[in-house]
């Protein structure tokens, strides 16, 4: 037997031995012919390059982090939510859970996100517009009122004040007599693509480092199944970013945590198993393919030969989904579920561990019920009827899908040397290289549309007159209003010693070099706001203005 | 005129999606403005002080969050407040339809939602500042001066002509047979328009297959235009449709094209150039 042969056989028989533990969901796939599917194609022929591929379920991971993949359980269907107050949010969670959604996403308001309270100056007009907002855990309770936090796992769209939300969530959960040790969700908790991409940074990249790194110490000891991180390209590819720049500047930006963590003091194996990622699916449908199967491959060298890591965990690139919001159209808006049916296609062909499908007025509003509905069911029909789902990545072994895999992952070693060569991702963003970048990208990618070489079906070319505007999500005008009530109500209510006793703590632990997650939590559960707590922290650590 | 316009592109509250800011004001320089970019999570304050002192002709607000209806009116009060009102402010990025007549009644000249091509945006600033300051548009810019006619298709002028006459007691300048689009037209004189009733002259003519298919009635609209040329090339470069894209002997020696209602949502329109000696037969 070659070597070859002998490492499928092995393969095999720990398949067969994970899968009396992780059972496939059906007995036999076959495909509406009845042809037998199995569960892998192409490992056992000779050509099959078994260095470059690996088998699924082992380094490097090419093929997928799982030995079975979707047939043993879909991909996690999570529709990020939020507008409006924690009431009406709370409402549309149950509704998609009973729609069949398998997590929640919390989409949050400007204003909580960047660490302010709704009756600060700056929240004039923000409150509850793109997402939830929430002041302090009062909001947060009747956000997740009547959700089980031992049974849902939640993924929260939050950066700068992640500690602050992942404390609320925790004192929640306590609330619910949910220890900590038993609740599993993400938080995004990623910088540097803020001041890359979105803008939603509070403080300089120092301290905001120590915020994560410090999230990751905590969590490893109290919270072992929470993803302190989700190292996101989403944003940079939305920014204009092509699907090279997404995924070199996310996996700069992951070698960056690594390195601070590191020096933090941790260890490598303590925390990179609980790292995850999270990409964008445009319409280029096989390069968006190859991007994620050359993610993992990447990832998983730099972890096991860069980094030393042993744990084939710390190797995995674990990575949530969501279409390209950038890529729908104000014009003909039902367009728009056939780009996302496409781009959620090649994210569950690239190997998703989660996905988030786009809704079809989102070029023009938050979405309605309605499409968000059919977002979901879109992905429900790839998951139950496309048979997609039966095989392990089925697209491996095409000549066209591999050799893209291939030129990504060089492309993408290119532009990590580039950035070594600045001084890291930190150094880089500091200098404004990444965002140069993706703005001739952008601005590249502009002009072609308006040249009309670069079609856009509706918008440039295939246009209609007369079209009829949808029915769009309207959030509460006087919900600002309403919520700078509560959050006054709360203020008056609360004990006021333990308030600035606990705020003071805060203060002292900023300035000296000791864990500060342990001291927000105390803040959160006695009811101190978001903004007082990123006020205290404005105040020692300084904020950040742009580059 | 060398004057060059001065923009300054802004970020009012949090929202922290600058692609579209960074994409316009790149556009804008390359079309030839001074651009400013203010950064982000700017203050309805801080971005009326900065166009004031910087002395700009036009700000552009852009934002993603919603907050439009609360911080682009206040942009405007604000300019009220500091006398320079006279600013042209536009607005981008995701703003429902429904919004825009708020807007523009709280002084915001133009919304431009997502899909607007760039160089339609720095037209209309320089249109606008231009405009504000007194020069001559550019050439193909202004608006049509008037419409000069409405043509309506009618089987046969002697069986209406009595009833425009007659009845409305409108005067009847003249009859005339237009060749190139095989009509018989008679002109009425109303105010500053006119009438134009189309007969077709056989059963080639396109007034005839109008008639066919859609019945005796309102035909087009003419629009008066100067330098029809390069408004067809104005036209055609948004995009436009037209049915000729060079202009063709209309009635009373005019430069007409027809602009294809394909572009105009279902209405014919014509762009019509009178001669110089505008008075007697159009």
């Amino acid at each position: 037997m070659s070597k070859h042969q002998e490492r499928v056989k092995n393969w095999k028989l720990a398949t067969e031995k994970s899968m009396q533990r992780f059972p496939e969901r059906k007995q036999k796939f076959e495909t509406s012919s009845k042809f037998e599917i199995d569960r892998l194609y192409g490992a056992e022929t000779e050509d099959y390059d078994i260095e470059k591929l690996g088998l699924p379920g082992e380094y490097p991971y090419t093929r997928g982090i799982q030995p079975t993949m979707y047939r043993a359980r879909y991909w996690t269907m999570r529709q990020y939510a939020g507008f409006g107050s924690a009431e009406e949010t709370n409402k549309r969670f149950r509704y998609l859970l009973k729609q069949g959604q398998t997590g929640l996403s919390v989409a949050f308001d400007l204003p909580t996100q960047i660490g302010y309270d709704s009756d600060h100056a700056m929240s004039k007009g923000e409150v509850g517009k793109v997402g939830v907002a929430i002041d302090s855990l009062e909001d947060m309770e009747a956000l997740l009122r009547d959700i089980p936090l031992d049974q849902v796992s939640t993924s929260m769209t939050i950066n700068a004040p992640a500690s602050v939300l992942l404390a609320m969530y925790i004192a929640v959960a306590e609330k619910q007599g949910v220890s900590s040790e038993k609740i599993s969700g993400t938080i995004q908790n990623d910088i540097l693509k803020e001041y890359i991409a979105r803008g939603t940074y509070i403080f300089p990249p120092k301290p905001s480092m120590r915020l994560i790194t410090d999230i990751f110490a905590y969590c490893k000891e109290q919270v072992p199944k929470w993803n302190t991180i989700s190292i996101s390209g989403y944003h940079i590819r939305e920014a204009g970013a092509n699907a090279v720049q997404e995924l070199a500047f996310t996996i700069a930006n992951g070698k960056a945590y690594v390195d601070a963590a590191l020096e933090a003091g941790l260890n490598i194996d303590d925390f990179a198993p609980r790292l995850a990622f999270f990409f964008n699916a445009h319409n280029q449908f096989f390069e968006e393919v190859a991007k994620f199967r050359a993610a993992r491959r990447i990832w998983a060298k730099l972890m096991k030969e860069h980094y030393q890591a042993k744990n084939p965990k710390s190797w995995q690139l674990r990575f949530h989904t969501q279409t390209g919001g950038s890529t729908l159209t104000a014009q003909q808006p039902d367009n728009n579920i056939v780009r996302v049916t496409l781009q959620a296609l090649s994210a569950v062909m690239g190997g998703t561990q989660s996905l988030h499908t786009n809704s079809r007025d989102e070029a023009l509003a938050l979405p309605t019920e309605d499409s968000a509905r059919i977002a979901l069911r879109t992905q429900q029909i790839i998951a139950h009827e496309s048979g997609v789902a039966d095989t392990v990545d089925p697209l491996a072994g095409s000549y066209y899908v591999e050799h893209l895999t291939d030129v990504m992952e060089e492309e993408v070693k290119l532009y990590l040397e580039k950035i070594e060569s600045l001084g890291g991702a930190v150094a880089a963003v500091e200098q404004g290289y990444m965002q140069r970048e993706i703005h001739h990208t952008s601005y590249e990618i502009q002009k072609a549309i308006e040249k009309g070489n670069e079609v856009i079906v509706g918008m440039n070319s295939f246009t209609v007159e007369n079209e009829v505007q949808p029915e769009l999500l309207r959030v509460d005008p006087t919900l600002g209003e309403k919520q700078k009530e509560k959050l006054n109500r709360l203020k008056s209510a609360r004990d006021h010693d333990r308030v600035s006793a606990r705020l003071g703590a805060l203060r002292q632990g900023a300035q000296g070099a000791e864990n500060l997650m342990p001291l927000i939590l105390d803040c959160v559960r006695d009811y101190c706001t978001i903004g007082e707590i990123c006020g205290i922290l404005r105040e020692e650590f300084g904020e950040f203005t742009g580059i | 005129m060398n004057k060059k316009i001065r923009v300054l592109v802004a970020k009012p509250g949090l929202d922290g999606h600058d692609r579209g800011a960074l994409v316009i004001s790149q556009a804008l320089r390359d079309y030839g403005m001074e651009v400013i970019y203010t950064g982000l999570r700017q203050t309805p304050e801080q971005i009326v002080a900065a166009a004031v002192q910087e002395d700009v002709d036009a700000i552009g607000l852009s934002c993603l969050s919603g907050a439009h209806n609360e911080l682009f009116p206040e942009v405007m009060s604000l300019l009220k407040q500091r006398g320079a009102d006279d600013i042209i402010v536009i607005g981008g990025g995701v703003i429902p339809w429904e919004d825009i007549p708020f807007l523009e009644s709280a002084g915001v000249r133009k919304i431009f939602t997502p899909g607007t091509p760039t160089v339609e945006t720095a037209k209309f600033i320089e249109a606008a500042v231009l405009e504000r300051d007194g020069y001559p548009a550019p050439a193909g810019m202004e608006p049509p001066k008037k419409i000069d006619h409405i043509g309506i298709a009618v089987e046969s002028l002697d069986e209406v002509l009595p009833f425009y006459v007659n009845t409305l007691g409108l005067k009847l300048e003249a009859v005339e047979e237009v060749e190139s689009q095989k009509v018989k037209v008679a002109f009425l004189k109303i105010g500053q328009t006119r009438l134009e009733l189309l007969e077709p002259m056989d059963e080639q003519s396109p007034i005839r297959q109008f008639i066919i298919k859609r019945g005796q009635g309102v035909h087009h609209v003419a629009l008066g235009v100067e330098n029809i040329a390069s408004r067809i090339e104005e036209l055609k470069k948004a995009g436009v449709k037209m049915i000729q894209e060079q202009p063709v002997k209309g009635a009373g020696g005019a430069s007409i094209a027809f602009i294809h209602p394909s572009s105009t949502h279902k209405v014919l329109f014509e762009l019509c150039e009178k001669p110089e000696t505008e008075g007697g037969v159009s």
